[in-house]
């Protein structure tokens, strides 16, 4: 389902392994290895259960509500590809240490890893690190919700169902009432 | 002869040249060291966001191994990466801790797919301030000299720009201007009632926004706002050589094209005094090849053509070919940039525009013309302006995560401006291109060592147009107001240009007022590397002129059998 070069088979595969993890979840969280699902290592291909852990990271940044969420839009695979293709090994560490410290949290709070908590105690540890974080300007946290970010309204439900994107605008209208434009533009 | 005409680089200059030649009816060979390059089909204009390689990162360990200088631009990403040459395959030496941005391209074309497309002319201010303030020489030629050529290239480009009837930025043949925002319209208003003598219009640029005949014959449309230039433009909206003058050039059925074909050397008749050959190295098979015809051009870039002009030397010419001033390689500017500020406004919260606008504003150089109480330096600078609502990139930076962001970024965030300076730079001497004593690239060529650097007027000229951006964007209800930061190295503007100037004087300067070179009569330079000064305003649109102004001369000079 990782074939980055067939968009199509690639975001029909997603949306399969979203309908998938609706059940499938729960029987890998029981697989959890206790604190440390990274043991401090860089990853340069997650395992079934980090993978697990990213895409429910991502789901609580960007949640499904009245549009497509992080998992229907692909961001999971996309940070699993970039991390691949793109990202250096210090970027693949800081990926997974976010990932890991996200995890640790889960027990620390709540005495159980990130995928056996309710998405209400999902939400309390990943939006309490993102505000900790971002007040202390941390470089590994930032490159991961900038790819989160990036995954997702770059992606064709990111950019064309949440927000607003054409390829050809085939015009310049410079002044208009945000009510008549409607969402802001992807680009 | 194999042909009348050489014309070394495909570039905005060397494009020109070609083109005015070969409809002028002499038969022209253009040399491109780079490979050759499809018109629309080697474009990715097409792809949107998600089907970029990489959503436009370029990985990490390949910027840092192959492109450390060329990723410092501001439009390089995976989807134009191939615009830009790897640094570890065509490297040059600088000095210890004084950088030089070298940032280039080698494929048909040039620069010209990837340039910022800003067109401005240059006013007598420009032309005369060498003579005025006695740094560098004086200009061999004054504006009424290349005025009815930026006429030419302009009607033929396709520029899109405001009238304004400003001395400091004079008008020209316009397509209808790209509208102010509803911020830009607000900010015009407050800078022109604050300071009388400043002015904020539509950036001038090389895109079609009504195509005469002429252009869409040659198969261009007019501009579909989608602001992915640098990638290339499969409407011809923009002018490059591709879309426009090698494609007129090629109907005339006068036009060779020869590419990955890197010229080593120009051979020197010390008999005849001329240029008698073209040297090229094949890039793939590494075979030499001579070239010959009766007059030259080189628009070989800037430095490209120093590094070839300097090679070239001979028992005749031993620093180098069309230099016995000694000013080939020397003088070397840049536009002084990193300066400016940014800033955002809390208003206009209900207004939004459509589509994807190729340009912003423009607020023309004021300093030392309109404004000359408590300047400690010389020359000026200009803004080019650029605002717009924030995207949900602003959310890299915001706490929030869940529902509640993804609600927040359904909607464009608060107006931001920037006030981007470009300063002019003085030429001097010290700022130089040499070549390499030693070190030579894999084909054999000597590489260029670039020993360039900011003087004290610079420093000054960057800290005053620092403050000047911010107490303008404060003076007009911005917040968060900020300089853009530190200077950048020159280099970076990408507008390197100065090193063969013309002047009056052979005993001073490489070129006449007609960009043929004092020494050697079938010899023409028309890229940067003609300037005596930078002037304010980016420079590519003088090219044009130049260019087409020196084809025209040396075609009238062939005819009459003067050359």
């Amino acid at each position: 389902m990782s074939d980055p070069s067939n968009h199509n088979l690639n975001r029909r595969a997603l949306l399969l392994g979203a309908v998938l993890l609706v059940g499938g979840g729960a029987a890998l969280t029981r697989l959890a290895r206790g604190p440390g699902i990274f043991s401090g290592k860089s990853v340069r291909a997650f395992d079934a259960e980090q993978f697990a852990l990213l895409e429910q990271v991502c789901e609580v940044i960007i949640p499904t509500t009245d549009t497509p969420g992080a998992i229907a839009a692909g961001v999971p695979a996309f940070m699993r590809q970039i991390l691949e293709e793109w990202g250096s090994d210090t970027s693949r560490s800081e990926i997974a240490s976010v990932l890991e410290v996200i995890d640790k949290l889960a027990w620390s709070r709540f005495g159980a890893a990130f995928l056996e908590l309710n998405p209400e105690r999902r939400l309390e540890v990943v939006r309490g690190l993102d505000a900790e974080r971002l007040a202390r300007h941390d470089p590994a946290y930032g490159k991961f919700k900038h790819l989160v970010l990036l995954g997702y309204y770059q992606s064709e439900i990111g950019a064309t169902h949440e927000l607003r994107y054409e390829l050809v605008p085939g015009a310049w209208r410079a002044n208009l009432p945000l009510s008549e434009v409607g969402r802001a533009s992807a680009v | 002869m194999d042909f009348d005409a050489i014309v070394v680089g495909s570039g905005i200059s060397g494009g020109w040249v070609a083109k005015e030649l070969c409809e002028r009816g002499l038969k022209t060979l253009v040399i491109e060291r780079g490979r050759h390059v499809n018109h629309r089909t080697d474009y990715l204009d097409f792809s949107a966001p998600w089907q970029v390689p990489n959503r436009g990162k370029v990985p990490e360990a390949e910027v840092a191994e192959h492109y450390a200088v060329q990723s410092q631009c501001y439009a390089f990403n995976s989807a134009t990466k191939q615009w830009w040459v790897r640094d570890s395959e065509h490297p040059y030496s600088t000095p210890p801790g004084q950088p030089y941005h070298w940032i280039r391209g080698y494929h048909l074309g040039g620069r010209s797919l990837n340039w910022g497309r800003q067109t401005y002319r240059m006013s007598d201010y420009d032309f005369g301030a060498n003579a005025l303030d006695g740094n560098g020489v004086d200009w061999p030629i004054r504006y009424a000299d290349i005025s009815p050529w930026y006429d030419r290239v302009e009607r033929f480009a396709g520029i899109s720009g405001a009238i304004e009837g400003l001395a400091q930025l004079p008008d020209g043949q316009f397509m209808p201007p790209m509208d102010l925002n509803c911020l830009e319209t607000e900010f015009k208003k407050k800078i022109e009632q604050e300071y009388p003598t400043r002015r904020v219009t539509s950036g001038r640029c090389a895109h079609l926004t009504e195509p005469t005949a002429e252009q869409l014959a040659l198969g261009r449309g007019s501009c579909q706002m989608r602001h992915t230039c640098e990638r290339g433009c499969g409407y011809g909206a923009y002018f490059s050589s591709l879309s426009a003058t090698l494609p007129a050039a090629q109907k005339s059925g006068n036009l060779t094209i020869v590419t990955d074909a890197i010229v080593e050397r120009l051979d020197y008749d010390p008999a005849k005094r001329r240029i008698s050959g073209v040297r090229v190295i094949d890039a793939n098979t590494k075979q030499g090849k001579s070239y010959q015809a009766r007059i030259v051009f080189m628009c070989a870039s800037t430095i490209g053509t120093t590094q070839i002009l300097l090679a070239s030397q001979s028992e005749y010419f031993p620093d180098g070919l069309a230099n016995r001033s000694g000013a080939l390689g020397r003088y070397l500017m840049d536009h002084v940039v990193g300066i400016g500020a940014s800033g955002n406004h809390p208003g206009f919260t209900d207004r939004y525009y459509y589509g994807r606008r190729p340009t912003g504003f423009y607020l023309p150089r004021y300093i030392n013309l309109t404004e000359n109480a408590r300047v400690d330096f010389l020359r000026g600078f200009g803004f080019q302006g650029y605002s717009g609502r924030s995207t949900w990139e602003r959310a890299q930076n915001e706490a929030g995560v869940g529902a509640e962001l993804k609600q927040r970024l359904r909607s464009p965030g608060p107006w931001g401006m920037q006030l981007i300076g470009f300063g002019e730079m003085l030429p001097r001497a010290n700022n130089r291109v040499t070549l390499h004593g030693t070190r030579r690239d894999r084909w054999g060529i000597p590489l260029v060592h670039i020993d360039c650097s900011h003087g004290d007027n610079e420093r000054r000229l960057a800290d005053r147009a620092n403050r000047d951006a911010v107490e303008m964007l404060l003076a007009a209800g911005f917040e968060n107001v900020a300089p853009l930061g530190d200077l950048k190295p020159p280099g970076h503007s990408v507008h390197e240009m100065g090193t063969a100037r013309m002047g009056r004087d052979p005993a001073t300067s490489v070129l006449n007022a007609r960009n043929q070179a004092h020494d050697v009569q079938n010899l023409f330079v028309t890229d940067g590397s003609c300037m005596a000064s930078s002037g304010t305003v980016n420079p590519s649109l003088t090219y044009m002129a130049l260019s087409a102004r020196a084809a025209n001369y040396a075609a009238d000079r062939l005819a009459s059998g003067e050359i």
